[in-house]
């Protein structure tokens, strides 16, 4: 039977009914079990595309060739895009009830992912950062159009993202514009940075048609704007990671404001020292004004206000991967340890173990 | 006091009832912990030293005896270095290696040309290039410094060195002594950092495998192998006092300590025996080496030995790697290694 967009709008419903079932045992009361979607390796180095409920229970892993990085959910439709990570030619649509394969997306001619990808509000388009090899490191936007009869992406033409090495892409409150993080570290096909004393990070605001809005830069060169996350209001969070000298100590995050110009978030020189240059997975919560981030080099998870800068949370946390917005708090995947979920509130840290398998989690998660 | 020795008790039994608690508990007590204490301890000597050379009493070799033995706790220390001195930049303050662009000697030679006499605030306030044991070395035994000619320039910044490295290895030993300090952490589960002692352990594992890799870049990079065979005689760590050999010593000693912890909780007899012949083959291959780094990597009839001894130390890290790693179930590496 060809799967159709009836038949998984239909089996979308059934979906939110097994996620009701599951519970966290100190989430009772407070709502259903969120779906975890994450990229995750096992022992033997092979990959999955994966999704858990956050009480442990497993919906699906489905072996893949390429590691994956962050998955783009579709508004709607129970099926999401597991992005491939740099240089990965291919990235997996899975049909999120059972963990199917939908179809291998496979990158264009002299095209590679970057590991970053999101779907329109209105579900038929979705856009993915890209690197051009027949001018390494320009990057592009993929633009896949959802063929809603087969349930497949088509690739339907690029548009620039007017920087180098694009990154993490979201979207901003009007829904059609995007911010890129343009990393600024050129790469050819392969994980070998080739750029890193004339690197160009930028922040690119721009809609989804391809016309540039702002491009904003950070004073330090060789911290590459990587990952990121939008506000409500249209605030925006980015996280560095820095390719200079590895003793020196610079600022790792940044925000830009509504009609503010883009500059570095007040975080404290002894926390920027132990993030270890390098920041991953960043998690808005919009209802609490919180931001989350994770620094897997520094083995160590955060939270700050996102209006006042003030440290909320600030606890080591092994290899700390993705961060995702759950109920109250957020939800922390790791790369070696077990997975965790942490509140604020009250000025009170709560932090509980989830039982979900530990490690192998790649660097990005999607609630929901 | 009856609730304290209870929960106490309630701790021991567990441990004893879990090998790989056991094994972490006596790793945290035994071995890493005096470890710190050790480095603490070299590092007041230290100071002592270069207050009592600066001010007449002591001579230069009693600075270099004490400087020997700090750099000799502190390389036993760094396969060790879990928690507080592997994070916040800590570790970068003790010793500045690579030093690729001699960068010691230029930002010393500035510090002081620009402080006269150099400030405690001065060097608080100053790159870690010119805080640690690196900077020390330069002055030290570098030629081109005239150490016994000009102490008032070179004696403030000694003294605030060694005082800097003594307050660093304070504030380091205090994050893990007491209830919520590191040495808990690695006996009582779960707690904030490990939700487990297999989470611990491996932790414990990951420190040591990764500075054996380090050792073997400590000695690759003088010998050029990541310089397209061109050797790098003064990218070699501790070449000023020809000590190279000395420190891969005593952070191979303080890895094997840590093997002699953990070899019982190996399945594999096999494995046993042979990492326990890879310490035992790299170590007699260091003791053998009749010359400084600094000078064998520049005599090509020297090459073959250090090519040896390499090979040794990769023999060593694969065995403990792969091989350890797989039969104890420990996972060495994920996104802190390959992020993205």
């Amino acid at each position: 039977m060809t799967l159709t967009r009836r038949h998984l709008l239909g089996m979308g419903a059934a979906l939110g009914g097994v996620a009701a079932l599951g519970g966290w045992a100190f989430w009772q009361g407070k709502g259903q079990s969120p779906l975890l979607l994450s990229a995750r390796n096992d022992d033997a180095g092979k990959h999955y595309c994966t999704g858990y409920f956050l009480d442990g229970k497993r919906a699906f892993a489905t072996p893949v060739a390429e590691r994956c990085h962050d998955v783009a959910r579709h508004p709607f439709l129970p099926l999401a895009l597991f992005v491939g990570r740099r240089p990965a030619r291919e990235s997996y649509l899975i049909d999120l009830r059972d963990g199917g394969l939908l179809q291998i997306v496979r990158g264009q001619p002299q095209r590679h992912f970057y590991g970053h990808a999101v779907f329109h509000g209105a579900g038929e388009w979705l856009y993915a950062t890209e690197n051009d090899l027949n001018e390494p490191g320009r990057g592009v936007l993929g633009r896949y159009r959802l063929d809603q009869g087969n349930l497949q992406l088509v690739h339907e033409g690029e548009v620039p993202t007017h920087g180098v090495g694009p990154h993490q892409l979201a979207w901003m409150p009007d829904g059609e514009s995007l911010v890129v993080a343009n990393g600024g570290i050129r790469t050819e096909g392969s994980r070998e940075k080739t750029n890193l004393n004339s690197m160009s990070p930028s922040l690119v605001v721009m809609d989804r048609h391809g016309e540039l809005h702002s491009k904003e830069t950070l004073q330090h060169s060789q911290s590459s704007i990587r990952h990121l996350a939008v506000a409500s209001d249209g605030t925006i969070i980015t996280g560095q990671q820095y390719q200079g000298e590895a003793w020196e100590t610079v600022p790792l995050l940044a925000v830009k404001r509504p009609e503010q110009p883009y500059q570095p978030f007040p975080v404290g020189a002894s926390q920027l020292a132990m993030m270890d240059q390098y920041t991953a997975s960043i998690a808005i919560h919009g209802e609490r004004r919180q931001v989350a981030m994770t620094a897997p080099r520094g083995n160590r998870f955060f939270v700050w206000d996102l209006d006042t800068a003030e440290t909320l949370v600030d606890v080591p946390m092994e290899d700390c991967a993705g961060v995702g917005v759950a109920g109250d708090g957020f939800a922390v995947t790791s790369g070696q340890g077990r997975c965790r979920y942490f509140s604020y509130q009250d000025g009170q840290v709560a932090s509980h173990w989830l039982d979900l398998p530990g490690g192998w989690w790649d660097n990005h998660l999607r609630l929901g | 006091m009856r609730v304290m020795v209870m929960a106490l008790l309630t701790v021991l039994l567990s441990a004893c009832s879990n090998p790989r608690q056991e094994v972490t508990v006596q790793l945290a007590n035994q071995l890493l912990l005096p470890a710190h204490e050790q480095w603490h301890g070299s590092n007041g000597a230290l100071r002592v030293s270069a207050e009592g050379f600066c001010a007449d009493e002591l001579d230069q070799a009693a600075v270099e005896q004490a400087f020997y033995r700090t750099l000799q706790s502190w390389s036993y220390l760094q396969p060790l270095m879990l928690g507080p001195l592997a994070e916040g930049n800590r570790s970068w303050q003790v010793q500045f290696w690579p030093d690729k662009r001699n960068l010691v000697a230029h930002q010393v030679e500035a510090l002081l040309d620009s402080h006269s006499p150099l400030t405690r605030e001065a060097l608080e306030g100053a790159s870690v290039v010119v805080q640690g044991l690196t900077a020390f070395e330069y002055v030290l035994f570098d030629k081109a410094v005239d150490l016994a000619g000009q102490r008032p320039r070179y004696c403030p910044l000694l003294i605030g060195i060694a005082r800097h490295q003594q307050a660093l290895s304070a504030e380091v030993l205090a994050l893990w002594e007491g209830p919520e300090g590191m040495a808990s952490r690695l006996g009582d589960f779960p707690n904030d950092r490990y939700a487990s002692a297999d989470e611990a352990l491996g932790s414990i594992l990951r420190t040591q495998i990764t500075a054996v890799d380090v050792l073997k870049k400590k000695l690759g990079v003088p010998m050029g192998r990541l310089n397209k065979g061109v050797v790098q005689p003064w990218q070699a760590e501790a070449w000023r006092s020809r000590h190279s050999i000395g420190n891969l010593q005593s952070s191979l000693s303080g890895a094997r300590a840590v093997w002699e912890r953990v070899r019982s909780l190996v399945g594999d007899a096999g494995l046993v025996t042979r990492i326990d012949a890879a310490y035992e083959n790299t170590g007699q291959k260091l003791a053998g080496l009749p010359a400084p780094l600094v000078e064998m990597v520049q005599d090509k009839a020297s090459l073959p030995r250090l090519q040896a001894l390499y090979e040794s130390l990769d023999n060593l890290e694969t065995l403990q790697q792969v091989e350890l790693a797989r039969d104890l179930g420990i996972q060495i590496g994920f996104n802190a290694n390959d992020g993205d």
